[in-house]
């Protein structure tokens, strides 16, 4: 049977390491993905991702399937593996996706990355 | 009225590893297993990394020049997990610098490989550096 505890603080057993609910859910990640964006698109493993959407060149759209209250959350992205000089530029946030590209540093050039990693911190809707 | 709640260890009903947490806009819930990172590592950079802060690492490998490998305690259940990793950008006589996740080939189950670099300069096109005093790296995804 599906249970439900309303509390404010957990800590251990021992009544140490204490940490207040409000961190735990302001402090989890939202959404996170590793997605192979190379080739026809595919998520490798991800977290309240609905898809993805293939823009172009190294230009990605995930959306989330529980959007953001605003779009005033912290993200962050890493590419590797495609390209010696990878980088991920995120751009202008929506509550319900991101835009990013993953572009060589060297040169600034859009490319597919094979490992593009995204997560998003922040408050829910 | 306040409340406290002294465990050691949460295990959802339903599923073992499944617990739901109510979002702040009170309209949504989101998984509190899959949002927690599974390994996040803050690190003296420099020639010698070591691990100054971190949690489920058991150490640090100096793998060469610019290379990291950070062994987990409890692994992760496939190879599919998300990482970043960012460096600080100071002591810089080179150029901006940035942190990619590298060498994802080595993305290992029981550890995570990153390189640190510098980024776009006329005389250092992404080479590998260990001139920089901080770095950190992070994993989501899950656990084995």
């Amino acid at each position: 049977m599906a249970s439900e505890l309303r509390v404010n603080t957990l800590k251990d057993a021992s009544g140490n390491n204490s940490i207040g609910l409000s961190y735990v859910a302001e402090g989890t990640a939202k959404a996170w993905m590793s997605l192979n964006g190379t080739g026809t698109i595919a998520l490798r493993d991800s977290f309240n991702i609905s898809g993805v959407v293939d823009n172009g060149t190294g230009s990605y759209t995930p959306s989330y399937s529980s959007n953001f209250g605003n779009a005033n959350y912290s993200a962050s992205g890493a590419g590797g593996s495609s390209n010696s000089n990878a980088n991920v530029r995120l751009n202008t946030p929506a509550a319900g996706s991101q835009d990013l590209e993953t572009r060589a540093s060297n040169d600034g050039s859009n490319y597919d990355e094979a490992y593009t990693r995204f997560t998003a911190t922040g408050d829910l809707a | 009225m306040a409340s406290q709640l002294k465990v050691d260890t949460i295990t959802g009903v339903t599923t073992a590893g499944s617990i739901a947490v109510t979002g702040e806009g009170n309209s949504t819930t989101t998984n509190l297993q899959q949002g927690l990172f599974k390994m996040w590592a803050d690190l003296s950079g420099g020639g010698t990394p070591a691990i100054d802060d971190s949690t489920n690492t058991s150490s640090v490998t100096d793998v060469g020049a610019g290379e990291r490998r950070i062994n987990l305690t409890n692994s992760m259940s496939s190879t599919n997990y998300m990482v970043i990793a960012g460096m600080i950008n100071d002591g810089n006589s080179g150029g901006a610098r940035g942190a990619a996740g590298h060498h994802l080939g080595t993305q290992a189950t029981g550890s995570v490989q990153y390189k640190t670099m510098y980024g776009s300069t006329a005389s250092s096109d992404g080479n590998l550096t260990d001139s920089h005093t901080q770095e950190g790296a992070g994993i989501a995804g899950d656990l084995a």
